[in-house]
């Protein structure tokens, strides 16, 4: 089915791994206009697919792999790919994000995505090569660490061809064979971490899916394209934290200022200050042991790290890893979380979920729930640990069902620091609690991303007082909706860091800095009216958000700011439509008690999350019920009015299944204010 | 897209031994066929070819040129900003991304780190997001 839009490659297949057959998936350019791409799209493909009782592991669900029209145009930071399924870990549907150059060879391969469902019978490595797919046996490839695999391939393929054949490659390790439900897809040295893609994968039987062509995308209008891109490219470049901060400390920069904002998870996050911070931060990092800095394919801002581990230049950590395997379990050992982060992604695990669910069993055995040998700050065994939870032997095989799962069955589900299933990245929310309503909110469980990143205005970049409840909820809404639509589009969501103009970020102290961060809790009802009248943005923002402009000339589009955050917003309310159906209510957006309930600082009753209060706003904002069901009003106004779901989802309004009106309207933004 | 080879073609098997993608088969002394699944434009056929026997995909013959005459890619050092989608796409992978020049640098660029394997394909020109590329012969 091709398309008249630029930006595509016009074509989705449908790959039964069970019959090996292979079908175009139907994908319209009026589904092309609505969702865009990426994670939207495969909102909307699995949304079309799987019923309630679908099972994460089973033939019916699907493992859909997309890319955004941005990608493989020249735009900034634009080889990024999303992987979509029925997750393991949470139940409900999960997206994961992944750089590396995947996405770029899947469009050069002809294209636009894959949607693989059934399970193979013996291992698999898949080969699109453009735009067919070739089956191979990848009986021998099981069981390698996802280096050697990679390896692999790029010996077979070159074998194939009779020389080296450029290719993205995706490979699951021993812990997606193993299905433990936190495993990763890895593609070259990048990860799409969470959600449990990658034991999906592995029980499908897939090893790997590599990607070669020699297709070009088109672009609907390349002049001004390649215009916008080098007045873009240039800005980015500029602008102090995607021109020096991010290339200059990677991620892990973030790690002292979380460390003075009492931001950085401490101790299973007992503490928001971890006192030996600045042996783990990114400054020891980037003096003592980034080799070099890499990045992404199409990416100026290079945040990745590179170090030595035993000899061999690796992937050094993020943020995330830095934190939570250094503070989060007390270990103070920069040497020990380098070669950590590089144990896990050969095995093929989210570094993320498996250290906060260490994290827990460690508290576990602290206050004598579950006698399992591990303790905080004793760290010499960690590595066994990985191979135990990746190979699910001993106790790794219950640490492999993630934290919520453990905390079921032993207790303590108070610090068991997940939302829906899925584990915190290492901001402590009590300090920042815009972030705290967006952890308990977000479609795929407790992500940073997808629950609109507030923290950066509320102590990372800006200084957005980040106890106050108040214009947090709009705001979130706000972030949510752009970032899920930068997303969709094929970018990484660092080029939206740009969106703050550089005197903001680089002078705190200057009266238009203090004015803004004074301003933002006083506008909740202006972003509110935004956020409900999205059409009223019809232009495009100049300099500092460029993503609807681009959209514009590589699709040819109609396409404007409002257009492009109402099409975020239709994506964000259709992942929870679709959540709706495994059951995800109120009760489900919830945080950990010892976020909610225990004050981080012992009297001072602000540092925890009023959670509850913030998402009553929250809901109002979205225009779902007080129970989090999005109405059939909200849905028909966003263009959901032609899915499958939408009829039964009035009939289901009708018949009182659900609250009809949001309750608690006059409790909303009127008392909040308050 | 693809290259295309006329009946011109005498079979001399220069062209498939130098394909960078082996995308041209056929045997010697008999007409050679490019995949257009697996051509990527470089043209370096054409230039090799003592026949002029290859057509480009918009249907002109393609020039023999000596390889001392190839266009090489010369690198705007302002403007490149290490996207490194060039270094990628380079089908002889004799542009990369410089080692940094101390310890500590973040401005890494493209360049040209083995000029010999240039085959003047210009395609790095045709990717470059920001037109950093131009091209000079020796």
């Amino acid at each position: 089915m091709s398309t008249k839009y630029g930006g595509y490659m016009g074509k989705v297949l449908k790959i039964n791994v069970s019959t090996r057959e292979v079908t175009e998936y139907p994908w319209s350019d009026e589904e092309r206009r609505l969702f865009i791409g990426g994670k939207s799209m495969a909102a909307k493909i699995l949304g079309d697919n799987l019923t309630s009782q679908t099972k994460p592991f089973s033939a019916e669900n699907l493992l859909v792999i997309t890319t955004g029209p941005l990608t493989g145009t020249g735009a900034p930071s634009s080889s990024r790919f999303n992987v979509s399924t029925l997750s393991p870990q949470t139940k409900i549907i999960t997206s994961s994000n992944c750089g590396g150059n995947f996405g770029y060879y899947l469009k050069k391969a002809g294209l636009d995505g894959l949607v693989i469902e059934g399970r193979s019978e013996t291992p698999l490595w898949l080969h699109i090569r453009n735009g067919e797919v070739v089956f191979n046996d990848a009986a021998d490839m099981w069981g390698l660490k996802t280096g050697p695999a990679q390896k692999a391939l790029d010996e077979r393929l070159a074998a194939e061809n009779g020389k080296p054949v450029k290719n993205g490659k995706l490979v699951i390790g021993p812990a997606g064979e193993n299905q433990v439900l936190y495993s990763a897809i890895i593609s070259n040295e990048r990860v799409a971490g969470r959600g449990g893609t990658g034991a999906v994968m592995g029980w499908k039987n897939i090893k790997a899916i590599t990607a070669s062509g020699n297709q070009q995308v088109r672009v609907a209008e390349p002049e001004k394209m390649k215009a916008l891109n080098k007045k873009w490219f240039k800005y980015l470049r500029s602008h102090p934290l995607t021109g020096d901060q991010l290339p200059r400390l990677g991620t892990a920069g973030l790690v002292s200022t979380m460390q003075m904002n009492g931001q950085l998870s401490t101790k299973n996050y007992n503490y928001g200050r971890y006192d030996d911070f600045e042996l783990v931060n990114g400054e020891t990092l980037a003096e003592k042991y980034n080799i070099v800095n890499k990045g992404c394919l199409t990416c100026p801002i290079k945040c990745a790290r590179t170090v030595e581990v035993d000899g061999k230049p690796v992937k050094g950590p993020e943020l995330e890893t830095l934190g939570l395997l250094g503070g989060g379990i007390l270990n103070n050992d920069l040497e020990a979380i380098l070669k950590w982060n590089y144990e896990l992604d050969e095995l093929g695990m989210d570094t993320i979920s498996t250290a906060s669910t260490l994290a827990y069993a460690m508290e576990a055995r602290e206050k004598g729930l579950w006698d399992n040998g591990l303790a905080f700050g004793e760290t010499e065994d960690i590595s066994k640990i990985w191979e135990d939870i990746a190979y699910r032997r001993g106790i790794g095989d219950e640490l492999a069902n993630g934290s919520r799962w453990l905390a079921e069955k032993y207790g303590g589900k108070e610090f068991a620091i997940n939302a829906k299933g899925l584990e915190l990245a290492a901001y402590e929310p009590r300090r920042a609690v815009g972030l705290g309503l967006g952890y308990a909110v977000s479609n795929r469980g407790g992500c940073h991303l997808n629950g609109g990143y507030m923290i950066l205005l509320e102590g990372l970049s800006m200084n957005v007082d980040p106890q106050t409840p108040h214009g947090k909820p709009d705001m979130t809404v706000m972030f949510q909706d752009l970032m899920e639509m930068v997303s969709a589009a094929g970018q990484c969501l660092f080029t939206t860091y740009a969106f703050f103009p550089p005197p903001l970020i680089s002078k705190p102290h200057a009266w238009y800095t203090r004015a803004f961060c004074k301003a933002v809790p006083v506008i909740g009802p202006v972003l509110r009216l935004l956020n409900k009248f999205p059409g009223m943005l019809c232009f495009n923002i100049p300099v500092v958000f460029n993503q609807s402009k681009a959209l514009k000339y590589a699709t040819g589009m109609p396409m404007n700011f409002g257009k492009f955050f109402k099409a975020g917003k239709r994506s964000y309310t259709l992942e929870r439509h679709i959540n709706t159906r495994f059951g995800i209510r109120r009760k489900d957006d919830s945080l950990p008690a010892r976020l909610t309930d225990v004050p981080q600082i012992e009297g001072d009753e602000k540092t925890r999350v009023p959670l509850e209060r913030m998402k009553t706003v929250y809901y109002h904002a979205r225009g779902w019920t007080q129970d989090a069901v999005p109405t059939p009003r909200t849905l028909k106004k966003l263009g959901l009015a032609g899915l499958a779901s939408y009829k039964e989802t009035c009939e289901a309004f009708r018949r009182g299944e659900f609250q009809d009106k949001p309750a608690g309207r006059s409790a909303g933004a009127g008392k909040e204010g308050a | 897209m693809s290259h295309v080879i006329t009946d011109a073609c005498i079979g001399c098997h220069i062209c498939a031994k130098n394909c960078p993608v082996s995308a041209i088969t056929g045997n010697i002394k008999e007409k050679h066929v490019v995949d257009s699944k697996l051509c990527i434009d470089c043209g370096l056929c054409g230039r090799l070819c003592p026949k002029s026997a290859i057509k480009d995909a918009q249907g002109q013959t393609v020039a023999k040129l000596v390889k001392d005459k190839w266009e090489k890619p010369v690198i705007d050092q302002s403007a490149c900003v290490g996207c490194s989608v060039c270094a990628e796409n380079c089908p002889t992978g004799c542009l990369e991304i410089c080692a940094p020049r101390f310890h500590g640098d973040i401005r890494t660029i493209a360049e040209l780190s083995r000029p010999d394997d240039c085959i003047g394909c210009h395609i790095c020109g045709r990717v470059c997001p920001i037109d950093a590329i131009s091209y000079k012969s020796n």
